[in-house]
This record gives C-alpha cells, structure tokens and sequence, in this order.
C-alpha cells in the first residue's frame, strides 16, 4: 500500500467543510485498508477473498453536542452530503460539557506520526507478498495439524487473514497526521477421533510481520490440543488449586480490563470505581496496558482521536493504580486522556478500549507451577466467556475443559465441568506467575495459578 | 466491549481482531434516506418500480466477464445500505449513521469461491473486478479478456411480502429522538436504585441486487429495525446489577407493540434488574430445567443449529452422518424457517438468489435434513435450502440459520411446570457458544427462578447451562402447546454475523448441568411426572 495524499486533503476539506456549515469543531479519520482472507479445506483452498476498503467517518461537534455518521463514498459530493446531514441531526441531541476534540491539552506527538518506527507497526511486506505464498502459507496451516498425528481428522475452520491499513486524521484543533499498521494471523481448529470419542482444539496467532508469521506452528499447535484432549472426562465437583494457561488468561484479563474502563467508572457500572490506590489483586499481579510496546499489534503513534498513546500501569502489585481514559472521560475526571480511544475502522465513532494489554510475567518456569500441585486443575479451555461472567458482579460460572493434575504432572485430560467464583476474588487468589509471557493479538499472558477454584463436575452417582 | 452482553455469540474465529461486525454504529438522515428511497424508487419495496441499483446490462456484461474464463457459477451482489440508530446513555442522546454501497463478486469453481468486491457503481469498475475474480478462479483458463457467453438475465419473483412501515424516513429525527428521550425517562424513574441505563434504537434498510450465472436476477429490500435496553441498579449495601432486554424485526416501528413494545423492553429490563438484587444464586449440578416459550430457542440454536450448517456437517460436526437418524426425543421437531413475517431471519430469497423456504431439520426425533447454500449442498449432494447468507457485500455466502425453533407439543405451560417438583425456570438467556466437533455447549441464564413443589418461586442469579446438544434434544422429555417464535435482537456469528430468529414452546430438559454459585443440588426426584 502507499499514501495517499488526496484521503489527507479530504481529511482536511473535511473539517473546512464542517465549519462552513456551522461546526464549533470537527474531527475525520480516513481509513484505507486492504485485506485478504483464505480459507483451506483438504489440504485445498476452499475459499480466497481479496479486499480493499476505504471509508471516511466525521464527529460534527456543535454547542457542546456531537453527533457522528460515516459512509465508504470518499466523492466530496458524498461527504458533503454527510456533514450537512450531521449539521441537521446535531442540534437534537443532548448538550454535554464534556463533549470535547483532543487539542493541546490532552498531549501532542511532536514529530510526524509515521516518522517514529518505534510507534509503527508495519511491514509492507505483509500488504505486498505474492497472493500465491499466501495460499502456501495457508495450506500449511492445514496440512501442518493433518500431518501431526493419523488421529487427526480435519479442520473445521483454517483461516489466514492479513490487513493493511493507511488511517487520515484531522481535527478542527490543528491535529493531523496518518500512520500504517499492518497484521497477519492464522487460525484453525481441528478434531481428533480415536474410537467413538471426538475432541477438538484450536490455536490462533497474530504478529505484526510477516517473516515471524509461522502457519506450521499455529496449526500444530492446534492439533496437539485436539489429540491431547483424547480420553477426556468429566471429574466429580471439587475445590482445588487451579493452573491458567496464557490463553485463557488473556480472555479473562480482558474481561477485568473491561471494568477498568473510566466511562464504565464514571457511569456508576464498575465495581472498581473509588478503589484507586487500594489493593485489588495478589502482591504479584501486575496489568499494564502499553500502547508504545515496539512492535506490539495495538502500537500506534496516536489513539483513535489523536492523542499519544502511552504506557497506563492500571494495577501494580495488586494495588489499583489508573483507569483507561479518552478525551470525553479526561475532561469528567479532571485528568489527562491515556489515549485509549479505540478506532476499529472508519465505521466506528470509538470507545474506550485497550492498546497492547499485558499481565506482568513472573520468574517461575510453568512446569515448576505445575510441580507444586498435588492435585488441581488446569484450564486450557473456557467456552462462552461473554455470557458466563457477569462483568458487573464479576461472578463466573463457566463450562471448562482441561487437564487434571495430580502429583505436580498431568495426570488426564477432563470435559464437562464448570469452574465458578468471582473475578475480584479471582485476582485476589492468583498464586505462581510463569515466565511465558505469550501474545494472543494484542493481549498477552504468562501461566499463572490461583488458590482454590470451585469446579463443578458431574453428578456424583454416574 | 460493550457490545458483550449483546451478542449472542462471539466466535474465536473472529481473530485477527479486526471484527466482522459491520454494524457497529448507525443513525438515520431522513435527507440521505430520501436520496436512497424516493428518488431511486425502492420505496414500494423495488419491486414494483423496476429500476435496479445498477442496470441490467451492466450485470449482464458483468456476469459475461466472471464467467468468460470457465468458472462453475458466480454472482453479483450490489448493495446499498444506510444504517441509523438513536441512542440514550446515561441520559444524553446521540445519533449515528452509516451509509454503505457496494458489489461484491464470486466466482465458484470445484468447489473453491473466489471473492472480491468494490465500493464503485462504475461499470468498468465492475467489470474490472470480474476479471480479476473470473482470472483468479480459473488460472490458465481461456486466454483474452472476453465477455464469454451471454447469460440473460429474468427477474425472479416472490409471493412473500415483508412490508416495512412505516419506512425510517417516513418519521422525522425528532420524532424518533422524542420516543427513545421518553423510554429513557421511563427507565431512570422506574426504580429509586436505578444507576445507569441504556436505550439504543436502530433502523436499517439494506437495498439488495444479485444477479446470477444461472440468469436470476433478484431485487429485494431488507430491512431490520431494533431495540433494546439495558438497566444497572445499585442497593444499599453497594451490590450492582444490570439487566439487558430487546427485539429485532425485519418490520417498521409500527412491530413494536404488546410484548414487543418499547416501554415493555424498558420494563423488562428493569424487572430483570431487580431481580438479580434480589436473587439467590443458582444450585449447581444436574437436574430438570424448564425453558420458558420464546427466547430460549437460541439454546438449540447454539447447541442444535450450528452442527446442522452443512458446510460444518461436512468438516465434522457432531451431527455428520445422522440424516434418517434418532438425533432428538421422539415428539421434537426442529424448523429453520425464513418465511415468517417480521422475524429477523426471513427474506424473500437468500443472499445467492435461493427462495426462503421453510426447512424441517428434525421430524419427531429423525435428523431430515441440514442447511444448505449451493456450494455446501453441492459438496454434500443435498438441495440448498435457501441458507446462503451474507453480512454485506463484502462477504461470501455462507449457510447459515434463519429462524430455528422447536415446534409446539400439546401439554399446557402450566402442568410442565406443576409436574416438576424441584428444577429451575428459565425465561431468557445472556447467550452463549458452542464447540460444533464436540457438541459442547454452554448459555448464560438472564432471567431464571427456582422451581419448589411444582411452583415458580424466588429469583435465582449466575445459572449457566451446558452439555452436549444431542443429549439436551434427546432429554426432552415435556414439550408446551404454547410456541412462541421471538424476534430476537442478538446476532449469530460465524466469520460474520447475521440477524436470526429462535423459538420454542415451554419445553422441560429432563436433566442438563446447571452452573451456579449456589448449593449442589442432586436429582432425587427431579422431575418424574
């Protein structure tokens, strides 16, 4: 992909636009992506899609209202049309003294956004690779899982997908710039059968170039989950000490993420609200959101507003120490924005959101973890995390699937229960931190144990 | 994030984190919906009106160029769609919009789908993408950039109807702005202990074209509108709750009424809330659960429909192989049905051109049939059943559900529950996921309450549902006389969403785990009639 100068022009014409029709202030982000997705199926591809996809969203901000509308026609008639339409829809709605664009205040980059390599994810490369090493690269995926065992049986997904992406910025505060940034992933889930029983396991994996991308270790990976669940069974209710991998990790810390955001604070929706400074987790638990980690997928010069984005320690050795904070909730709180305004594309006005999210490795190798155990519990897969945790309680109740561990080794893998408890209790009980470290996307996560678990297994006669 | 609760399943295929969730954030401009509707004539729904949004001959030529190199079938699909929604949180009323035009093209050949699109209306730009799919899908096929073959093209024609009205243009802003600043009024003054709440309208019109190598064209109007609201409470002793409750219909506002009503989504939402103050936690273990009539559909849903997406059957699910065989109780019937007036999950014809049908998956505890669009139901030797659905333009078809639900028995509501002695009662559930390889699945209980001596009794709270779907078709053992098919506002994911229908009669689960924070409860005498 190259710049375009002409989205920077119409970036700019934009916001000259939406003065002339009667703005206060107005903000566009231009995003210009491209993509590719293949699907592989019997060792064959089964489906390729190439995409290309611009589109231009505005934030119209009148007599401290803002009201937002995008659209993929980039024609200045086009455009046009949308901020007359938004200068219409405006005045409807409610004014908010916090409404505000990123200006001085909140912190400016002081060099051009792409100039910093440190605070660019992107490799060309990813954009430019022939269509055709995509394709092998996605067949590996597949036939990499199929070839390591005769127990597996096929994948039900196997997908590559990569996308570049070119964002134009502006505000009517003198903020303006554009940036790259570019993923490439893989995932697939396979089954493993052996005899009547039939399991499944899945990996997934995204990096920022291309050369780290690694489709035959993706699709071992999740072929050994698969065979390695062969033989599970349910175990009888219990409360034992419980091992997390990375992967699972990362979707709960998320979840606790989720609560750290200051517009779920302010708005009275988060159990975390007047607890900074206050112990909310173990001595050893440690989240950083860090939107400048070098190389990281959620790394970018500025957030989805136009604020630096920067490193937010939210909790420090179990002491709660920052929220995630945009403009409009800076201006509430009284503080400075994090830059934590998240921008999927031009179709999305934001929210608050995370950049490079990550919960501070330890220094215990995961098997001395394991070793320490003589009997527990240790959780590979969780399934429908958003409907079994209450992210306003943070009680859980979740359908699990794992490895029983019995004198500090696995002993057998285990289908069929569920886990239960209490996200702050949860983060009050994590015992041992690994030291691997591992990224899922943007979310990374070492193993980690926690005290006693609750898991509820079968009924007790069967 | 805050979409969470929304969504009825969020799917780990969805990885690389830049989502498939096209519709994120919306608001209706009546001046831009106008220039959609009236001045392009599809306000009597296309069809009367003729004009297509590209002309018959620029998809004539076009079709010619994708099918020019030796591709099996292709097809275009034109799209324009405009998305608006209102939305009052914390009080303050906002707008969004979202206008979005585009062609999508496939070719199919052996089985492989290439796809590309366009966001220009140019004919050289479309006939341009042709090419390239027309190229990509058949390397060292015909030399030369020929139109091929001409396919004419017949307009094909539906005796279903799915009337939008009125039509979001037909009401102004601040019409629409008054009606959600009044259900937000509602909510803040229902309850002392309300904290915070949500109320979020949307209206969308999606103009479709496709036109087809086997010489369909088809001109539709989809339309979508939803609502819904989401209530936090806090008590005096500081413990927060929230509570979420909505709809979606392919139908104008003038659905909304009755149970569907607005005020009636807000007042559940606040009920719902309450409750969960008031809740005990949910007993844990395996015993008999009944499922209300309505939204609880979205447990077979997931646990049931998704094994039964042919393009799923034939990479392995849990129901491969079962055509002719037991896969339910014997008195369950399974129906995948497009063609209900208002639901979501109907349409005259399916994203490749297929009319909707009405598809009998199970009959009395026999696997029929799977859902099938044409690539699947050529792999499986099957017919498609009009499942090939699409997001957008931007997406390939994929087999998909329309609106699933069990089918009515002929015990009253009333005696399901008397003849329970201890179980829960499930009204409506968070949503949930499954493992389609093992049949796992999982769902999270919004609205429950203990089942004591045969009567509903206190409010329970965390209850979570899991199992294996073929067990949970084959431990029904109790099915109502009072289906309710509910409009639902969640949407399934599967690389891309889609709005579904779900329904049920009140059903009884014999026994299925129950999650929970509460006492284990072992399934003495249960349910026994």
């Amino acid at each position: 992909m190259k710049e375009k100068k002409e989205y920077m022009d119409l970036a700019l014409w934009a916001i000259e636009r939406a003065k002339a029709a009667g703005a206060d202030g107005a903000e566009t982000y231009i995003s210009d992506s491209e993509s590719v997705q293949i699907n592989v199926s019997e060792r064959q591809v089964e489906q390729v899609q190439a995409v290309l996809d611009a589109g231009i969203g505005v934030r119209f901000l009148k007599d401290r209202k803002i009201a937002f509308g995008s659209s993929n026609d980039l024609s200045r008639d086009s455009v046009k049309s949308l901020i007359d339409d938004l200068s219409k829809k405006d005045v409807f709605h409610t004014p908010d003294e916090f409404n505000v664009l990123a200006g001085k205040e909140s912190g400016l980059l002081d060099k051009d956004w792409s100039s910093d390599p440190d605070l660019i994810s992107y490799d060309p490369q990813i954009g430019e690779a022939a269509i055709q090493d995509k394709i092998k690269s996605a067949i590996r995926l597949e036939v990499s899982g199929l070839d390591y065992s005769p127990k597996v049986k096929g994948a039900m997904y196997a997908v590559y997908q990569d996308g570049s992406s070119f964002v134009y910025f502006a505000n009517s505060n003198g903020i303006a710039g554009w940036f790259p940034s570019a993923g490439v992933g893989g995932g697939i889930e396979f089954s493993a059968v052996e005899g009547n029983d039939q399991q499944s396991g899945s990996f997934s994996k995204t990096v920022t170039r291309f050369r780290d991308f690694n489709p035959d270790e993706i699709g071992r990976k999740a072929a050994e989950n698969a065979v390695k669940m062969l033989g599970a069974k349910p175990i009888e209710s219990c409360e034992v000490p419980m091992v997390v991998s990375p992967e699972i990790g990362t979707e709960m810390l998320s979840f606790i993420v989720y609560m750290l955001s200051a517009d779920e604070i302010q708005k009275g929706k988060s159990l975390f609200a007047g607890k900074l400074g206050a112990k909310v987790g173990a001595a050893s638990f440690t989240l950083i959101d860090d939107g400048r980690l070098k190389g990281g997928l959620g790394t970018r010069p500025v957030d989805g507003e136009g604020v630096p984005q920067q490193t937010t320690p939210l909790i420090v050795d179990g002491i709660l120490k920052n929220f995630l904070y945009d403009c409009y909730t800076a201006k509430k709180g009284k503080v400075k924005s994090t830059g934590n305004r998240a921008r999927g594309d031009y179709q999305s006005r934001g929210g608050i959101g995370t950049t490079n999210l990550y919960m501070k490795q330890g220094n215990v190798k995961p098997e001395t973890i394991m070793a320490g155990i003589s009997k527990g519990f240790y959780l590979t897969v969780a399934l429908g995390l958003f409907a079994g945790i209450d992210p306003v309680s943070g009680d859980f109740s979740i359908p699990a699937a794992g490895f029983m561990i019995e004198k500090g080794k696995i002993a057998f893998p285990v289908r069929g229960i569920s886990i239960g408890g209490n996200l702050f209790e949860f983060l009050n009980s994590v015992d041992k931190i690994g030291d691997d470290l591992t990224w899922f996307g943007s979310t990374a996560c070492p193993t980690f144990s926690t005290k006693l678990i609750k898991i509820g297994g079968v009924s007790q006669k069967k | 994030m805050s979409d969470r609760k929304k969504r009825r399943e969020i799917s780990r295929r969805e990885f690389l984190g830049k989502s498939a969730v096209g519709v994120t954030a919306i608001t209706l401009s009546p001046v831009l919906m106008d220039l959609l509707l009236t001045s392009e004539g599809c306000k009597t729904g296309g069809k009367a009106a003729g004009g297509l949004i590209i002309s018959e001959d620029v998809l004539k030529k076009a079709v010619g160029f994708l099918m020019a190199k030796g591709a099996d079938f292709g097809d275009l699909y034109v799209e324009k769609a405009i998305l608006g929604s209102i939305q009052s949180d914390d009080r303050k009323i906002s707008t969004s919009s979202l206008i979005e035009k585009g062609v999508g093209v496939r070719a199919v050949k052996d089985g492989k789908t290439f796809y590309a699109y366009t966001a220009s209306f140019e004919p050289d730009e479309i006939y341009q993408t042709a090419r390239l799919v027309a190229d990509a899908a058949v390397q060292g096929g015909p030399a030369g950039a020929g139109a091929g073959s001409i396919i004419n093209l017949t307009r094909q024609s539906s005796n279903l109807t799915f009337p939008i009205t009125p039509l979001p243009a037909d009401r102004s802003v601040e019409n629409k702005v008054e009606l959600v600043k009044s259900l937000s009024d509602r909510a803040w003054s229902a309850d002392a202990r309300v904290v915070q709440a949500t109320q979020f309208f949307r209206e969308i019109i999606r103009w479709v074209n496709i036109a087809t190598s086997s010489g369909k064209t088809i001109d539709q109007t989809l339309g979508l509108t939803e609502f819904y609201a989401s209530t936090f409470m806090k008590d005096a002793q500081g413990n927060l709750q929230s509570s979420f409750d909505g709809r979606g219909a392919y139908a104008g506002r003038d659905f909304f009424t009755g149970d569907n009503s607005f005020a009636n989504i807000v007042d559940t939402s606040v009920k719902r809330t309450k409750n969960l103050l008031e809740a005990v936690d949910s007993p844990r273990g395996v015993f008999p659960v009944v499922l209300a009539a309505g939204a609880n559909g979205v447990i077979f849903h997931e646990s049931c429909g998704h094994g039964m997406e042919a393009d799923l059957v034939y990479k392995g699910s849990n129901f491969k192989d079962q055509l002719g065989k037991p896969t339910a109780a014997k008195g369950v019937t399974l129906i995948d049905d497009g063609t209900i007036p208002f639901l979501p999950g109907s349409f005259a014809f399916d994203d490749e051109g297929t009319p909707s049908q009405r598809t009998v998956l199970i009959e009395d505890g026999i696997q029929r049939n799977y859902l099938c669009d044409l690539v699947w139901a050529k792999k499986m030797g099957l017919q498609s059943t009009g499942s090939g659905r699409r997001q957008s333009f931007r997406f390939a078809p994929l087999p998909r559900m329309r609106n699933t639900y069990i089918d009515k028995g002929a015990v009253s509501p009333q005696d399901i529950v008397a003849a329970t002695k201890r179980g829960i009662y499930v009204v409506d559930t968070s949503g949930g996921q499954v493992d389609v390889i093992t049949g796992n699945f999982m769902m999270g209980v919004s609205e429950g309450y203990l089942i004591e001596n045969g009567k509903i009794t206190r409010p329970i709270k965390g209850a979570t549902l899991s199992g294996m779907g073929v067990q949970a078709l084959k431990s029904i053992d109790v099915i109502g006389n009072d289906l309710l098919i509910f409009p639902s506002p969640g949407r399934c994911g599967k690389f891309q969403t889609a709005p579904v229908g779900v329904g049920m009669p009140t059903t009884r689960v014999r026994s299925i785990l129950v999650g929970g924070k509460g006492e284990a409860w072992e399934d003495k005498e249960g349910g026994a009639r």
